[in-house]
């Protein structure tokens, strides 16, 4: 049935209209409009109010276009194309249309050009420039808004953390308004009032401070928004772009880097639109997060710990000094005794080139780039790892009809799928599925939020693959064979002890059956938890029953710039088999000895088996889901390097400390969450002494005589080999088993805990981006309303959260958006180690909460 | 909360007799005038609480309607017609002797809270032009004694 309406799709052919555009003959799908078919051959229509990526509401009218047998001119940006027009867009006619619709826009606006930010890429410069009259027949006063106190010029009025606003400016195109509602989902920005005083302003009492609103400022075709990040600090023209990638977000968003070459000073960052990746909105971290480039706390030469303290050093004596240290330890103790961890945000050929010099150089295998998980398997070849090797694209989000989203809360994970997945619910209609342990912003769009209670992530999968074959939504043979192998499981008591409705159960059983192009994806609080592979395996069993793969899409979603790169190139103690052959063949041999991960690494660092810990951008005491553990192991290493853009929790405890370049500082290369290898440009120099992750290992390389194994053109040609290996493992052939254990209650701990990320950083860097630091504030903890009533909180008070191993004191946020009892504390900030609250073993971290009296 | 159990209960019903929530945002903005006398930044939040819409759309609403004072007015709030029919037949001269009458120009309210005067767009009433709207009521066909008769009337209702 199913297979028969696909092809019934297949078979209707897209029609096509022709129509006859300044002479030109255009061809397109029915349905486009008049101003899409004209740029479609290049034939250029000003606009302002357009924006390809959101509807079209004709407001501006600076799109006029003549149309045969028309009375009058047509907004082309709100008109179809239809067969046989005949369309001119330069004729006299147009010519007049346009000068009245600038000289309309201009009635009210300022036109103080050389004041205003814009100046230089305006809309509304170029075309009055290009299209308006020198004059004006008004004569009389403009309508002003004015400022009540006056403490800015110009009638600027600061809307939100970030944004200025000047209402005199605008012209009412409300792409603003329009992209913050219908593409963001945040309404915290709106337009008031009408005629001459219409204007937009942020929500009564709120800011615009929500995590896509740099994009507002970008594009506005006037200079009404302008954001602090930009203003008064350059003329638009003084500066060159330079092509890059985002560093801060798995999916690598394009941006373009505005530089001024001699201050060696990055600017700003705005998109660089790619349909396939961003559809051209950033996420502020990524719009924000490049001040961290020229922060002045930036480490700009290598220190050494001498007598305690850590003193400057040059980069010679640094590198001598640990390739003594290291030569030292693999002679004495053997090459098992040193370890690596290295930034899953470093480019492609420092992670090789770790992982090289690691395998190659020193005979190790301990190397890892998950610094953040807890209680990793040993095995390279689980469940997990496999499912996390399958294809995703993101723009396979868009005609989803039905999207899943499984343990994600993607607005503080992933803000491009998050942005995806609003598109699809707006403009397809796609349906929307949430399943999470706690309430999440992405929900408010969903046909259903199933909130489980903690910890119990396969009992919900379980129910669902039980409601499907006891309501028969697959085929027989199907149900018979899942019955045969998982066996028959009560769907009333795993519904009752994952605390949700069997309904809501069946429900989503019943679209992932009828669903014809499903995206199912999962996030973090899968991958970090303790138990992600029997949560695995209930996904790949739903996978199977309901042959999720051949109508969609499966995927757990990777994390950080270049955790795909690091995972592709092998960048873990026990690589996957393909890998490792290739490697053999690449290498001529790889080190057979024992291999550990960043767990093991740590608890045996602390057991005095490893003496020395390399670590390459990554921040474990910050991130890693167990501070004590962490703090153990390094504290007890003989010899810790760190190297990273700033004095970190982990430079701070290290022997040598090496300066890192920030992504803008280099050409690197990144492999995003689907795969898609992509590349930055170098921006500036590198500050101060820094180096490329590369450079160092290659510079260690020499120091032990293996200068001809970092040779760049052949490492290159190896990342590309490496790279290349498309094979995915396969899943699981059969249904499994689900076992998955649970933590015994402690006494006393009753809420969980979960970590995250504010929604306006990503990882331990961006807080020291001036801009980010402004919007989230200082650290927090975040509760439910009906939580904070009962212990009698107020927002912004202080709350006593307490783990059996910890004790923070954080002023606690109260959520819009939580409804359960479960407090999430954001990772982001170095001021509050919120990790010292969390033991590796256990599967959900519970603390106590209390009301921190005065 | 401003608004009393009474009005919520009316905008939900309200909000019931429409497909979609959205569509209930004048009838509730109403209730909350009826009952409020005027509308504010803490109306929208609490009207947007009740029919589950973002408090910005119902700003948006309110504030283009011109009709729902923004700030609180005087017991009788005096709207006079300014636009075409009403002016060639003495607005103007309406709303001048009512500032004379009042001691108080356009925009402005009584020292008793009595009275507030503004001049409003086309009521629909040029048939029976000049003519005021009070509170909710027509009053048409204007002459200075039927102004002055009409604020002893409101006087001693007050």
């Amino acid at each position: 049935m199913a297979q028969e309406t696909n092809e019934k799709a297949a078979a209707t052919p897209v029609t096509m209209v022709t129509l006859t555009i300044d002479g030109q003959s255009v061809t397109v799908p029915k349905g486009k409009t008049v101003l899409e078919a004209a740029r479609s051959v290049g034939i250029d229509i000003p606009t302002f109010c357009h924006h390809p990526k959101l509807k079209s509401v004709g407001s501006c009218r600076i799109c006029y276009v003549e149309i045969e047998k028309m009375p009058k001119l047509q907004v082309s940006c709100a008109t179809e194309a239809m067969d046989g027009m005949v369309v001119s867009t330069n004729s006299d006619q147009v010519k007049q249309g346009r000068r009245a619709v600038i000289e309309f826009i201009l009635l009210n606006h300022p036109l103080d050009c050389p004041t205003c930010d814009k100046g230089g890429e305006c809309d509304l410069q170029n075309l009055t420039f290009a299209h308006g009259t020198d004059d004006s027949r008004n004569d009389f006063q403009k309508t002003r808004f004015r400022e009540d106190d006056m403490s800015t010029t110009f009638d600027d009025k600061s809307i939100g953390p970030e944004i200025v606003l000047n209402r005199n400016r605008c012209i009412l195109c409300y792409k603003c308004v329009r992209s913050n509602k219908d593409a963001f989902g945040e309404y915290d920005l709106g337009v008031y009032e009408r005629g001459n005083i219409a204007q937009i302003d942020s929500a009564p009492g709120e800011q615009v401070d929500n995590p896509f609103s740099g994009n507002l400022v970008e594009i506005c075709p006037v200079g009404a928004l302008t954001n602090r990040d930009w203003r008064y600090k350059i003329r638009v023209w003084l500066t060159e772009t330079t092509p890059s990638v985002d560093n801060f977000q798995s999916s690598g968003s394009n941006i373009t880097f505005s530089k001024e070459r001699q201050k060696n000073k990055i600017y700003r960052v705005t998109s660089r639109p790619n349909d396939d990746i961003d559809d051209g909105w950033l996420p502020d971290i990524t719009r924000y997060g490049y001040q961290i480039v020229n922060s002045p706390d930036r480490l700009k030469k290598p220190l050494i710990k001498k007598g305690g303290t850590q003193v400057e050093v040059s980069w010679d004596e640094a590198l001598d000094t640990i390739a003594k240290r290291l030569a030292n330890i693999k002679d004495s103790k053997g090459s098992v005794c040193i370890g690596g961890l290295a930034a899953p945000s470093l480019d492609n050929r420092s992670l090789y080139g770790f992982s090289k010099f690691f395998r190659k150089v020193l005979h190790s295998n301990n190397v890892d780039y998950r610094s953040d998980c807890r209680m990793l398997p040993s095995s390279s070849d689980t469940i997990c790892s496999r499912l996390a090797m399958q294809p995703f694209s993101i723009s396979d989000l868009d005609d989803s009809d039905v999207i899943v989203v499984f343990g994600s809360d993607l607005i503080r994970e992933h803000h491009n799928e998050y942005l995806r997945m609003r598109k699809a619910f707006n403009f397809n209609g796609a349906r929307l599925f949430s399943i999470t342990p706690y309430a999440v912003k992405a929900a408010d769009i969903a046909e259903l939020e199933v909130v489980h209670r903690p910890g119990k992530e396969e009992f919900v999968l379980q129910a669902v693959c039980q409601a499907a074959v006891e309501d028969r939504l697959v085929d027989d043979q199907t149900a018979g064979r899942f019955r045969e192998q998982v066996g028959n499981v009560d769907l009333t008591e795993l519904c009752r002890s994952a605390g949700i409705s069997t309904d809501s159960v069946k429900q989503i059983a019943r679209a992932l059956a009828s669903g014809k192009k499903i995206s199912f994806v999962v996030g973090e609080i899968v991958t970090r938890s303790r138990e992600r592979e029997p949560i695995a395996a209930a996904i790949c069993n739903l996978n199977k029953l309901f042959g999720l793969h051949d109508k969609g899409q499966v995927a757990i979603l990777a994390r950080y710039a270049n955790s795909k790169g690091a995972q592709k190139l092998g960048v873990v103690p026990v690589p996957h088999k393909m890998l490792v052959d290739k490697m053999n063949v690449l290498w001529s041999e790889t080190p057979s000895c024992e291999a550990h991960n960043t767990d093991a690494m740590l608890a045996l660092l602390k057991k005095e088996e490893i003496d020395s810990l390399f670590v390459l951008g990554a921040n474990p005491m910050m991130v890693y889901p167990d501070l004590q553990f962490a703090r153990e192991g390094l504290e007890r290493a003989d010899f810790l390097v760190a190297c990273d853009l700033f004095e970190t929790e982990t430079t701070q405890l290290a022997d040598v400390v090496l300066p890192l370049c920030s992504w803008a500082e280099y050409d690197g290369d990144y492999v995003n969450l689907e795969g898609r290898n992509q590349t930055a440009r170098a921006a500036i120099k590198p500050i101060g002494e820094s180096r490329t992750g590369f450079d160092i290992m290659a510079a260690l390389a020499a120091r032990f005589e293996a200068s001809d194994l970092f040779e760049v053109d052949a490492i290159e040609s190896e990342i590309s080999q490496m790279l290349a290996i498309a094979d995915t493992p396969a899943l699981p052939q059969e249904y499994t088993q689900v076992r998955a254990s649970e933590d015994k209650e402690k006494d006393g701990f009753d809420i969980p805990l979960y970590l995250c990320d504010d929604p306006h950083h990503s990882g331990h860097l961006t807080e020291k981006s001036p801009s980010l630091a402004e919007f989230s504030g200082e650290a927090y903890a975040e509760i439910s309303f009906d939580l904070a009533n009962r212990l009698k909180l107020r927002n912004g008070e202080s709350v006593r959260v307490e783990s059996p191993v910890g004790k923070i004191i954080i002023p606690v946020k109260i959520s819009e958006i939580l409804n359960t009892d479960v407090v999430l504390l954001p990772r982001n900030f170095s001021s509050t180690p919120t990790t010292a609250l969390m033991m590796r073993k256990r599967r959900v971290d519970m603390v106590k909460l209390s009301k921190v009296d005065d | 909360m401003i608004l009393t159990e009474e009005s919520i209960q009316k905008i939900k019903e309200k909000a019931a007799r429409y497909p979609h929530r959205k569509s209930a945002i004048l009838p509730a903005l109403t209730v909350a005038y009826r009952q409020v006398g005027h509308l504010n930044d803490e109306i929208y939040r609490e009207i947007g609480r009740v029919i589950n819409i973002p408090p910005v759309e119902i700003a948006e609403a309110a504030t283009f309607y011109t009709m729902f004072p923004k700030k609180p007015v005087g017991k009788y709030l005096l709207q006079v017609c300014h636009n075409l029919s009403c002016a060639l037949v003495g607005a103007d001269s309406m709303i001048t002797y009512l500032e004379d009458k009042l001691g108080i120009k356009k925009g402005e309210t009584t020292d008793d809270g009595l009275f507030t005067l503004i001049s409003v767009e086309c009521l629909g009433s040029c048939a029976t032009a000049p003519m005021i709207q009070i509170n909710h009521d027509f009053h048409e066909n204007l002459t200075r004694e039927k102004l002055d008769k009409l604020l002893e009337e409101l006087r001693a209702k007050a």
